[in-house]
């Protein structure tokens, strides 16, 4: 008897023991992946923090993340990959790239690895949905964005100008601003010519509509329609009276020291430019004196909208020996609370996972406004669309190119907006068109 | 046995020392340009598989208004680089050859640039046309007109403000080159022109110029060429902008390998690049057998 109950204790507690192991090997967020995983990440002040936080989130593993930071790392991945010597973890500058590697065969699936780790439980819907191509989903967007509208507080105080919410007050703004002899718009693009593109995402959403937006990208409208000339006629009418740095010449030759220290020195009003700006605006203009705000970017109708994109996404390399060890690197690195480190410890902006309020506790006040909100309106599908998240590549490049043409005007919007057209409609037949989330 | 050993090798041993970099050369030039030139026949992305297409994206570059105004800019810098520095050098060059002492220091001043990285002298450029607070600007401020917008900014301007530029770190080096050729002139042969009364400019013109021909022709041959490469000066300075009024071959092929995924394009326009400085080298090749003493 003695014996048969010392059998039933044995079987019950190694029966307990298996199912704790199960349970700890199958609850989400766990991996039983092991050895050491290869993650190249760019070069610049932020890796040490980005590889630290990172490594923090791994420590209880037996994983090893080996991290190094590479300069010029879209062009040194690129060959890598063609090469057949990148790394376990693959970083793309975004979907595009993405999509292009996936159909090259360069990327392993993650579907089964979102089910099993629990992605859709943490991680945004449409950051899920962008990373599909072919209805599979082969990399997790990260460092959320929009457009958002900077100002400089000291300036508008000074010239009771109120901030804008619709379209009609923000071009009223501009005119009482140039009148007082205050550059109306910071910017320029001699660095990174795709700021150009920073504007047309920020107006075709705001003026045009992203329901047209949406509607435009999924081909059930033409891009030549008359609400995206409304809106780049009204973007071009501000770049030909001079708002932007004080005429299209400065534009041009302008870096982005230059005219970010333009808008914190109070020589220029605003600043359209993305929410990646909260990680220097602060320093900036703690070094002038001024105050600075941010506002959801002014709308025809003056309703709130943030469209969204991704600053760049990871995936798993489809040659790496260590498949599941770089999916288990994606799952510390997509998790909340990890997010949310990358934002407090090192000025990132989050990727678009289910961040709570609470964990962003300590992060300077607007910042942590900024993704609350951003992340409720996303939530709920009121949303619009960045064009180097959404849009394909060929569309992209001649949307960045060709606008400099209608400014010079030797391109009228018209003509500007059918040239995308056709080329949107070829890339659309040949599937190069990222998947489009629908709005709420 | 032996005479037959002694035969082989006198008529193939050449071929043997040659084999090294024979191999070499295949290796690293023959096989990409020919891999190059099938990428340009193709849909390739620069990843994954690439389905034949055969000359359609020749025809998209002759039909493309972006790449035909690369080419128109391409032609312009041509253009310009065949006239501008080889004035500036020629001159500067005879003068030199006259000066009896601390000629080696004229020539280490002007050649210093040349050395210098291009990306290093676009950056340096940028920041001495800034027009807020460069060298324009400090002009403009003393009254000299047309300086008071950015150079680089308008298109009617930049192309020209780049090209200064690169002319700007290469005049030295040609005149350098074109001195080496000067003194290599026999001094008896300006002496006997001085005798015959000849002034300066025409022992330039009758003296200097006929016995530099050789250099000029493949300087100028080589100009010609490196102008259908042109990339780093225009890359750093304005990436081909403002309004596509700097845009070259080079910058359009990086735009469309790099930005668009559109290497078989790229590729295309590659071999265009190259198919133009050939057809400069065969320009050279027919006036010389027409007779030209080029």
């Amino acid at each position: 008897m003695r014996i048969k109950n010392n059998v039933l204790r044995v079987g019950a507690g190694l029966a307990m023991a298996g199912m704790l192991a199960l349970q700890i090997m199958f609850a989400p967020g766990a991996s039983s992946a092991t050895g050491k995983v290869t993650v190249w990440l760019e070069e610049n002040d932020l890796a040490k923090c980005f590889a630290e936080t990172v490594s923090a989130a791994n420590k209880n593993s037996a994983l090893t993340f080996e991290m190094t930071p590479k300069p010029q790392l879209t062009e040194a991945m690129r060959t890598a990959l063609a090469a057949g010597g990148a790394p376990d973890v693959i970083f793309t500058p975004g979907p595009a790239f993405t999509s292009e590697f996936a159909k090259a065969g360069l990327l392993e699936p993650l579907d089964g690895y979102a089910k099993k780790l629990g992605w859709t439980k943490t991680i945004s819907p449409w950051n899920l949905e962008l990373g599909k191509v072919n209805n599979k989903l082969y990399s997790l967007g990260s460092e959320q964005e929009t457009m958002l509208l900077w100002y400089n507080k000291t300036v508008l105080d000074k010239l009771g100008i109120k901030v804008p919410k619709t379209t009609k007050e923000f071009s009223a703004a501009l005119d009482k601003v140039a009148a007082a002899g205050i550059t109306p718009f910071a910017g320029g693009n001699t660095e990174w010519k795709p700021v150009n593109e920073w504007f047309l995402s920020a107006m075709w959403n705001a003026v045009a509509g992203p329901s047209n937006v949406y509607k435009a990208l999924t081909g059930k409208m033409k891009w030549d329609s008359a609400p995206f000339v409304e809106a780049t006629n009204t973007l071009n009418g501000w770049m030909m009276k001079g708002y932007m740095s004080g005429g299209l010449d400065r534009y041009y030759t302008k870096t982005f020291e230059e005219f970010q220290s333009d808008h914190a020195t109070g020589k220029a009003a605003f600043s359209m430019e993305g929410s990646w700006r909260f990680s220097s605006i602060g320093a900036q203009f703690d070094r002038t004196g001024q105050k600075w705000g941010w506002a959801p970017f002014p709308t025809k109708d003056g309703s709130e909208l943030y469209s969204i994109g991704v600053g760049s996404s990871w995936g798993v390399n489809a040659a790496s020996k260590n498949k599941a060890g770089a999916a288990a690197f994606l799952n510390a690195l997509f998790t909340p609370a990890t997010q949310a480190q990358l934002v407090t410890k090192c000025g990132f902006n989050p990727a678009p996972v289910k961040i709570e309020k609470k964990m962003l506790a300590g992060q300077e006040k607007r910042h942590a406004d900024a993704i609350v909100r951003l992340g409720k309106a996303a939530a709920k599908g009121n949303f619009g669309y960045l064009t180097w998240a959404f849009w394909p590549p060929k569309t992209q490049n001649f949307l960045i190119e060709e606008i400099e043409k209608v400014w010079a005007g030797s391109v009228t919007t018209k003509q500007y907006l059918q040239g995308m057209d056709k080329i949107f409609a070829k890339e659309l037949a040949d599937k190069a068109v990222p998947p489009i989330p629908a709005r709420g | 046995m032996q005479k037959r050993k002694k035969k082989f090798y006198a008529k193939r041993g050449a071929w043997l020392f040659i084999l090294p970099i024979l191999t070499l050369h295949v290796a690293t030039i023959l096989v990409p340009a020919t891999v190059g030139l099938y990428f340009s026949l193709t849909d390739w992305s620069g990843f994954g598989s690439a389905s034949f297409i055969g000359l359609e994206n020749y025809r998209a570059l002759l039909t493309d208004a972006e790449f035909l105004q690369s080419l128109r800019n391409n032609l312009k810098w041509l253009a310009f680089f065949a006239i501008v520095p080889f004035s500036i050098a020629l001159t500067t060059a005879f003068l030199l050859s006259q000066v009896k002492r601390g000629g080696y220091a004229y020539r280490i001043a002007y050649f210093v640039p040349y050395v210098l990285p291009s990306v290093v002298i676009g950056s340096l450029w940028k920041f001495i046309l800034n027009p807020d607070s460069g060298i324009t600007a400090i002009l403009s401020n003393f009254g000299v007109p047309g300086l008071d917008k950015a150079l680089l900014g308008q298109p009617s301007t930049a192309l020209l403000t780049i090209a200064f530029v690169d002319n700007w770190h290469y005049w030295g080096f040609l005149a350098t080159i074109l001195l080496v050729a000067l003194q290599s002139v026999s001094p008896d042969l300006y002496e006997a022109a001085r005798i015959d009364g000849a002034n300066l400019r025409q022992q330039f013109k009758y003296v200097t110029i006929p016995g530099i021909r050789p250099t000029l022709v493949f300087m100028l041959m080589m100009t010609c060429i490196w102008s259908f490469l042109v990339f780093e000066y225009v890359w750093v300075m304005s990436q081909g902008g403002p309004a596509g009024s700097t845009e070259v071959m080079a910058t359009y092929l990086y735009k469309a390998a790099f930005r668009e995924f559109s290497a078989g394009l790229a590729a295309a326009a590659g071999l265009t690049m190259t198919l133009s400085a050939a057809m400069v080298i065969g320009a050279f090749l027919v006036l010389r057998k027409r007779g030209w003493e080029i």
